[in-house]
C-alpha cells in the first residue's frame, strides 16, 4: 500500500445505487494515478470482501464511465484535485460468454428467447423451431411458404404454449404446441398483409399484437383464438390454392391498419409500459408512435436511414433503433421534436439490424450488425463494452434478443448462438 | 589733387537723378578742359622750385603765394566760374579772388609779357616733368589722372596706357629670310625617312641637298670638349647641321622650362577697359534720347483692356461677389510619410521601402541576452560579409558618450541610396489570381448527403458475370442476369437469393416492368426475350392480375399473320412451372431490353440485326414493331422519355431523339465520344447521360444544346453503365477499371439554372477485374440512396 499511497492524492466520495454494496459515504483519501482496477480494489477492501468474494466494480464521474486514471480525467475535464470527487460505482458486467450455437438448416432471421419453453426461431427454410437448453430442436414448425421473418412468443408455461410467427409469404401464423405429446398445430391464420410480414410485437397486456409488412402497413390484431375464419374479401384468390393449401386453416382479419408509413415497415415494438403505445420504424426513414386504441399516429420521427431494428426500454424510457447504416440512434419517445436524436452509438461497421435492450438495465443495450458482431453497450460509454462475434468472420446477424441472462442470435452462417451475459437484475436501480 | 576731387564727386551725385543728366554733358567738359591743365602748371613750377613739396601742399601755397598769382592772371575768369560750384573750398576762393581782382587792376601789362616766357618754359621742360609725372600716376591708384594729365599730348593712350614695343620690320627685299634659309623643300615631314639616302631633301629647284658631312662621335666629343658654347647649340635635322641657339631662343627655352610665357614681354593681366561700369559716362556709347514711346500709354493695351471692359458691361464676363474666399492652398508635410498621403495616389507610384526600425542589439547598451557570446562572435568573424545575417555584432557601452562613430554609416547611407535609386521598385503587372478561386465553387460532398458511401450487402450466388441488375419498383427485390445463363432474383434488405431461374443462353438483359401491378421481369438471353412473373415473392393478387396481363396478348395474336421479326411464343409446360410466361424470338441476339413507363410496351435491341436492330413491342398486344426503316449507324441503347411519347437511341457516336407519335426525329445530340456504351434519361426528362468506351461520361441538357453540357473523364477504363437515380439527385457510372463513381446531379425546375455536377464519391475496386472487365452494370435503389454494381467477378455488391 506504501507504494500505492505515492504522488498525488484526490478526496473521493464513493456513493453506489446497488444498496448491497454500499460503503459509508465518506472521503477517501486516494491516489490519483488509480485506474479502475485500483478503485475497485478500495471498494473490496472496504466491503472487506476477500478471495473469491471479491468483485469488480465499474466507476462512474458524472454519469461517465472512467476508463482512464482519476489523474487524467481530471486534468481532461480541468478539474481541481482538491475538492471532493464523487464517484459512483457499479459492479461490472463481466463478459459475455458463447454457451453454444444450435445448427439450423438455413439462414436463421428470427429469434426469441427464452420462456420456460426454450428459444424460438425463424428460419430462410420457412420452419419455426422451438429449441431447448440442451441445444435440442424439440418442434419444427411446418406452414410458412416463404422465410420466416418474425417469431414472437404468445403463452409459454414450459410444456405447453402459443406462439406467433410472421414470414415472407405475407401470413402471419399463430401455433400452438406441446412437448408433452410433441405435438403443434395452426391455430389461426392472420391475413391481411400484401407484403412480406417483417416484424411482430406483443404488447404488455398480451391481448393484441402488431405486425410490420414490406406492404407499408401495420396490423394490429388480437390474440383472441378465434373458432371461426372471419370473412376476407379475397377476389384474386385462386380456387386451386383456396382449395389446397387452405383448407384447413382458420383465418384472421386484423381489427385495424396503420397507414401512415410510405415504405416497407419493418420494425413494430409495443410499449412495455402502455398496451397502447406502439412504435414502428420503416424504410421511409421514420419512426412513428402510434396509439392503436384510437389509430392515430401521435409523433413521428424522421432521421436519414432506413430503419431496420427498435426496441424499447421500460427502465430508461428511451427508443433504441438500428439503421441501414452503423448508427443506433436513442430516441425519447416523449419528445416532440421530430428529428431529435437523443444519443448516437457508433462502432458497427455496417447496418445494424436489431437492437435489444437489456431486460433489467437503464443503460445496457445490444446490437447486431451485419458486419457480424453482436456489441454490448453501455449508454453512459463511450464505444461498446463488449464486442462478440456471432460466428464465421462478416456473416450478418439478422436478429439478437436479450433475455435474462442470456443473449441470443441468429444470423446468416445458420447458426442460432447463445452468449451467458451476467444477469444484471441485481444492478437494478434501488 | 583737391581740385579734381570735387568735380568727380559733383558728377557722381549728379548722376542719379534723371532730369540734371541732361545739363551735366554741357558743364563738365568745360570745367574739365579749363581746370585741369591750370593745377597742373602750378604743380610743375612748384616742383621746378621745390622738388620735394608734397602735392598736396600745392593747394595751400596757391592761396599763399604771390608770384605766382600773377602768372594766373589769364585765366582769372575761368576760375571765377568754376569755384562757386565747389562748395568746400568756396571761402577761401572768394578770398583769394579778391586779391587777385585788385592785382589784375594795378599791374595788368607786366602780367602779359611775363606770361609768354612762362609758357615757353613750360613747353622745354614738358619732357622732363611728363616722367616725373608718369612715376606719380604709377603710384596713385586713379588712372584717369594720368589721362588728364597726358591729354595735350597724346589722346591714343588714354585706352593704351602701356605701349608694347616691336622691333622695327624693314621692309627690304631680303627682310623675310624664311625662304632663303631653309632650301629643303621636303616640308614638315619625318626626317628619318631620308635616313636611308644620301641626301636629305631636295632644294627649291628640285635638286637633292646632300647630307652634309658629320664627325663621329670622337668629334662630336671633341667639338664639346673644345667648343665651350658647344651645349647651346641643337640639331637642325632639316640641314642635318647643329645650329647655334641664339641669347632671344635661350630665353624662350628657359622661359618655358619656368613655365612660363615665352614671349617676355607679354604681360597677361592688363588692366581691362571697362566700357560698361556704374559710372555713367560723359559721353555715353549711345547717345540717342529715349523714344516717345517710352512716355505714352500703348495702344495696344488700352485695346485690350477696353475689349475687357466693354465684357464686364455687357456682361460677359462676372466679377466674382463679394462673399469669394479664394481657395486655400494646398501644404502637406513634406516630412510625413505613409498617414498623410502627400502624394496623389498614383497607379505608378510605389513609395520607397521604410528602413527597418533599430531593435535592442542595436542599442548602445543592449540587454545581456543579446550581447553575443565568444563563440558567435568568432562564427560570425569567419562568415563571409555576404552570409552575415547582420553587418554588425551587438556591442556595449558604459555609457552613450563612449560610443565611437559608426564606421559604417556612410556605407550603410550610401547602399541605401543605391537601393533607392537602383532597385527597381516596378510594378508587375502579373495576374494576381488565386488559382483556388479558378476552381468552380462546388459544395462539400459533406452537404450533399445522402449518397451511398460503404458496402453494406454482397449477392453472392452467381457463377458468371453479372450483365444486367434490375431493382423491381417497390425496391424490395432485385433481378440479376449473367454470363453462367441464370437469373436470379434476390431479397434486397438482407442478400438471400430468392428464386434462380436456369436458361438456355447467357443473360445480357434483364429489367422489371415498371408497372407496380404488374409484376413482370424482362430478360433478354440470347435471340430471345423471356417474360418471367416470380410468383412467390407477389401477393396472390399482384400475382394474378400479372398472369392475366401476360396472357392477354396471346388471345390477340392468333388474329395477324406472324411476324418475321418477332415471334411470340407460349413457354413450354416445365418453362411455365418455372415462372416464364412469354418468348419473344427475334433473328438476332438481343443486347437490351427496356421498358415503357406504363410497362406495356419494351423495346429491344439486337445490333446485329441491321435495320430491325430496334424493335418496339407491345406486351398486351402481342405485337412488334419496327419504329425505324434504316438505322443510321450500329445501335447500341435505346431508351423511352420518362414522361413524353419519346424514344432515344443511341448508336455508336450520337444519340437521337425521336418523337414517336409524331414519327419524326427532335434532336440529335453529338457526343463526341468514339463509342457509346450506356445511356440513361434523368427521371424529369430533360437531361441524359451516355458513358462511353473512351473513359467519357456526357451530361447533355436536351433544353441547352446538341453538345454535352459536361463531359467527365474519371474513369481510367471504359465506362459499362451509367445511372440517374429516380428520386435523389445522383447518379453513377461503372467501368472496367472495377470502379464505381458516384455524382451528385441536381437539375433545378429553373430552366435559368445549369444542373449542377458535383463528383462526391469514388468507390474503388468495387469488382476485381477478371479478363479486362471491371464492373459491368450500375443500378441505383428506386426509393433508397443504395447503389447496386455488378461486375464480371460474379459479385452484386449494394452501397448505402
Amino acid at each position: 500500500m506504501d507504494s500505492i499511497a505515492d504522488g498525488p492524492q484526490v478526496q473521493v466520495k464513493f456513493v453506489t445505487q446497488q444498496r448491497q454494496f454500499a460503503i459509508p459515504e465518506t472521503g477517501i483519501q486516494t491516489p490519483a494515478r488509480l485506474r479502475r482496477y485500483g478503485l475497485s480494489q478500495i471498494i473490496n477492501l472496504v466491503l472487506q470482501n476477500e478471495g473469491e468474494k471479491q468483485r469488480p466494480f465499474d466507476f462512474l464521474i458524472d454519469g461517465e464511465f472512467l476508463r482512464t486514471s482519476l489523474a487524467e480525467y481530471l486534468e481532461e475535464k480541468n478539474m481541481s484535485t482538491e475538492n471532493v470527487l464523487t464517484v459512483e460505482y457499479v459492479e461490472s458486467m463481466l463478459p459475455p460468454t458463447p454457451l453454444s450455437s444450435y445448427e439450423h438448416d438455413d439462414w436463421v432471421s428470427a429469434v426469441q428467447a427464452h420462456r420456460p419453453g426454450g428459444f424460438l426461431t425463424g428460419s430462410y427454410d420457412n420452419h419455426v423451431r422451438l429449441w431447448n437448453k440442451q441445444a435440442e430442436c424439440t418442434q419444427v414448425l411446418t406452414g410458412h411458404n416463404g422465410a420466416v421473418k418474425a417469431v414472437q412468443w404468445l403463452t409459454s408455461d414450459g410444456d405447453n404454449g402459443t406462439l406467433l410467427s410472421g414470414a415472407l409469404d405475407r401470413s402471419i401464423l399463430a401455433w400452438e404446441y406441446s412437448h408433452a405429446d410433441n405435438s403443434h398445430s395452426i391455430l389461426y391464420e392472420c391475413k391481411g398483409h400484401t407484403g412480406g410480414v417483417e416484424s411482430i410485437s406483443l404488447n404488455a397486456t398480451g391481448d393484441k399484437f402488431a405486425s410490420g409488412s414490406a406492404d407499408a402497413t401495420i396490423k394490429i390484431w388480437t390474440t383472441i383464438i378465434p373458432t371461426v375464419s372471419d370473412h376476407i374479401e379475397d377476389v384474386t384468390e385462386t380456387r386451386k390454392k383456396r382449395k389446397t393449401v387452405k383448407e384447413d386453416r382458420i383465418l384472421k382479419a386484423p381489427i385495424s391498419s396503420l397507414n401512415a408509413h410510405t415504405g416497407p415497415v419493418s420494425a413494430v415494438t409495443f410499449s412495455s409500459t402502455s398496451a397502447d403505445t406502439l412504435y414502428s420504424g420503416g424504410w421511409d426513414h421514420s419512426v412513428r408512435v402510434w396509439d392503436i386504441e384510437n389509430s392515430v399516429n401521435i409523433t413521428t420521427k424522421n432521421c436519414e436511414k432506413v430503419v431496420h431494428a427498435l426496441d424499447y426500454s421500460e427502465h430508461s424510457g428511451l427508443l433504441a433503433s438500428g439503421h441501414a447504416d452503423p448508427v443506433i440512434r436513442l430516441w425519447d419517445p416523449r419528445s416532440e421534436d421530430s428529428s431529435v436524436v437523443k444519443q448516437t452509438l457508433s462502432g458497427h461497421q455496417n447496418w445494424v439490424t436489431s437492437v435489444s435492450w437489456s431486460p433489467s438495465s437503464a443503460y445496457m443495450l445490444a446490437s447486431g450488425s451485419y458486419d457480424g458482431l453482436i456489441k454490448v453497450w453501455d449508454i453512459r460509454a463511450k464505444g461498446a463494452l463488449y464486442t462478440l462475434s456471432h460466428g464465421k468472420a462478416s456473416k450478418k446477424v439478422f436478429s439478437i434478443d436479450w433475455s435474462n441472462d442470456i443473449l441470443l442470435s441468429g444470423g446468416e452462417d445458420n447458426q442460432m448462438k447463445i452468449h451467458k451475459v451476467q444477469d444484471m437484475t441485481d444492478r437494478a436501480e434501488a | 589733387m583737391p581740385s579734381t576731387r570735387p568735380t568727380r564727386k559733383a558728377t557722381g551725385t549728379k548722376a542719379a537723378p534723371a532730369p540734371s543728366k541732361k545739363v551735366a554733358p554741357a558743364q563738365a567738359p568745360a570745367k574739365k578742359a579749363v581746370v585741369a591743365p591750370k593745377s597742373k602748371k602750378r604743380t610743375v613750377e612748384e616742383a621746378r622750385d621745390e622738388s620735394d613739396d608734397e602735392f598736396g601742399e600745392v593747394a595751400i601755397d596757391m592761396a599763399s603765394d604771390d608770384d605766382e598769382e600773377d602768372m594766373d592772371g589769364d585765366d582769372e575768369s575761368d576760375d571765377a566760374e568754376d569755384f562757386p560750384e565747389e562748395g568746400e573750398e568756396g571761402q577761401d576762393m572768394s578770398a583769394a579772388d579778391l586779391e587777385e581782382d585788385e592785382d589784375e587792376d594795378s599791374e595788368g601789362s607786366y602780367m602779359d609779357g611775363d606770361s609768354i616766357v612762362d609758357s615757353q618754359e613750360e613747353l622745354d621742360d614738358e619732357d622732363d616733368e611728363e616722367s616725373d609725372f608718369d612715376d606719380l600716376v604709377e603710384d596713385d591708384i586713379d588712372p584717369n589722372f594720368g589721362h588728364n594729365l597726358n591729354e595735350p599730348l597724346a589722346p591714343e593712350s588714354d585706352y593704351n596706357p602701356i605701349v608694347r614695343e616691336y622691333p622695327e620690320i624693314d621692309p627690304v627685299y631680303d627682310s623675310d629670310s624664311s625662304t632663303e634659309e631653309n632650301d629643303n623643300t621636303v616640308g614638315d615631314i619625318p626626317m628619318h625617312w631620308y635616313d636611308d639616302y644620301p641626301h636629305i631633301g631636295y632644294d627649291i629647284d628640285g635638286k637633292k641637298i646632300m647630307r652634309p658631312a658629320t664627325g663621329d662621335e670622337l668629334d662630336k666629343f671633341l667639338s664639346t670638349m673644345d667648343d665651350p658654347d658647344s651645349w647651346l647649340s641643337a640639331h637642325n635635322y632639316k640641314e642635318g647641321q647643329d645650329v647655334k641657339l641664339s641669347a632671344e631662343e635661350l630665353e624662350i627655352i628657359r622661359r618655358l622650362e619656368g613655365n612660363r610665357i615665352p614671349d617676355a614681354d607679354y604681360n597677361p593681366y592688363e588692366d581691362q577697359v571697362e566700357f560698361f561700369s556704374s559710372k555713367t559716362e560723359i559721353m555715353p556709347l549711345s547717345a540717342a534720347p529715349e523714344p516717345k514711346r517710352r512716355f505714352i500709354p500703348s495702344k495696344h493695351e488700352a485695346k485690350r483692356i477696353m475689349k475687357i471692359v466693354r465684357a464686364i458691361r455687357e456682361g460677359r464676363i462676372v466679377p466674382r461677389k463679394s462673399g469669394y474666399v479664394p481657395p486655400k492652398p494646398k501644404y502637406y508635410n513634406l516630412w510625413n510619410d505613409a498617414e498623410d498621403k502627400p502624394r496623389e495616389e498614383h497607379v505608378m507610384h510605389i513609395t520607397a521601402p521604410k528602413m527597418k526600425l533599430p531593435t535592442h542589439d542595436e542599442s548602445y547598451n543592449p540587454p545581456a541576452e543579446y550581447l553575443p557570446t565568444e563563440e558567435e562572435i568568432k562564427e560570425w568573424n569567419e562568415m563571409d560579409k555576404e552570409d552575415r545575417p547582420k553587418n554588425y555584432l551587438p556591442q556595449k557601452y558604459n555609457a552613450l558618450r563612449n560610443v565611437p562613430g559608426y564606421g559604417q554609416f556612410i556605407q550603410e547611407r550610401f547602399e541605401r541610396c543605391l537601393d533607392l535609386y537602383l532597385a527597381p521598385r516596378v510594378r508587375k503587372n502579373r495576374l494576381n489570381i488565386d488559382p483556388e478561386s479558378l476552381i468552380p465553387k462546388l459544395p462539400s460532398p459533406r452537404d450533399l448527403q445522402p449518397f451511398p458511401t460503404r458496402l453494406a450487402i454482397e449477392f453472392l450466388g452467381h457463377e458468371g458475370r453479372v450483365r444486367s441488375i434490375s431493382v423491381d419498383p417497390t425496391g424490395l427485390w432485385m433481378a440479376s442476369g449473367s454470363d453462367d445463363k441464370t437469373v436470379r432474383i434476390w431479397e434486397i434488405s438482407t442478400g438471400r437469393c430468392m428464386a434462380t431461374y436456369h436458361l438456355d443462353e447467357l443473360v445480357t438483359s434483364v429489367v422489371w416492368g415498371p408497372n407496380k401491378e404488374v409484376a413482370v421481369l424482362a430478360v433478354a438471353c440470347g435471340y430471345k426475350v423471356g417474360l418471367i412473373l416470380p410468383e412467390k415473392l407477389f401477393s396472390p393478387e399482384l400475382t394474378l392480375h400479372s398472369e392475366e396481363y401476360l396472357k392477354a396478348g396471346f388471345a390477340n395474336v392468333a388474329t395477324g399473320e406472324p411476324n418475321p421479326k418477332a415471334q411470340w411464343k407460349q413457354p413450354t409446360p416445365a418453362e411455365f412451372e418455372k415462372g416464364i410466361r412469354v418468348w419473344v424470338h427475334l433473328q438476332k441476339p438481343v443486347k437490351q431490353v427496356t421498358w415503357h413507363r406504363k410497362g406495356d410496351y419494351f423495346s429491344t435491341v439486337a445490333p446485329d440485326a441491321n435495320n430491325s436492330a430496334v424493335l418496339i413491342h407491345q406486351l398486351t398486344k402481342h405485337q412488334t414493331q419496327q419504329p425505324f426503316k434504316k438505322n443510321k449507324g450500329a445501335v447500341q441503347r435505346v431508351m423511352f422519355h420518362p414522361t413524353k411519347p419519346m424514344f432515344f437511341v443511341a448508336t455508336q457516336r450520337y444519340v437521337r431523339q425521336y418523337n414517336l407519335q409524331r414519327q419524326e426525329l427532335v434532336k440529335t445530340m453529338q457526343t463526341g465520344v468514339k463509342w457509346i456504351s450506356s445511356l440513361d434519361v434523368h427521371p424529369a426528362g430533360d437531361n441524359l447521360i451516355i458513358g462511353s468506351y473512351d473513359k467519357r461520361l456526357c451530361w447533355f441538357d436536351l433544353d441547352l444544346s446538341s453538345k454535352p453540357y459536361k463531359t467527365l473523364r474519371y474513369h481510367q477504363q471504359a465506362i459499362r453503365s451509367v445511372a440517374y437515380h429516380k428520386r435523389y439527385p445522383l447518379f453513377a457510372s461503372c467501368a472496367d477499371d472495377g470502379n464505381v463513381q458516384i455524382f451528385h446531379g441536381m437539375v433545378y425546375n429553373d430552366l435559368l439554372q445549369n444542373p449542377l455536377i458535383v463528383p462526391v464519391k469514388i468507390l474503388k475496386n468495387v469488382h476485381q477485374r477478371v479478363d479486362a472487365l471491371g464492373a459491368l452494370c450500375v443500378e441505383w435503389h428506386p426509393t433508397q440512396p443504395w447503389l447496386i454494381s455488378s461486375g464480371a467477378d460474379h459479385t452484386i455488391k449494394l452501397f448505402s
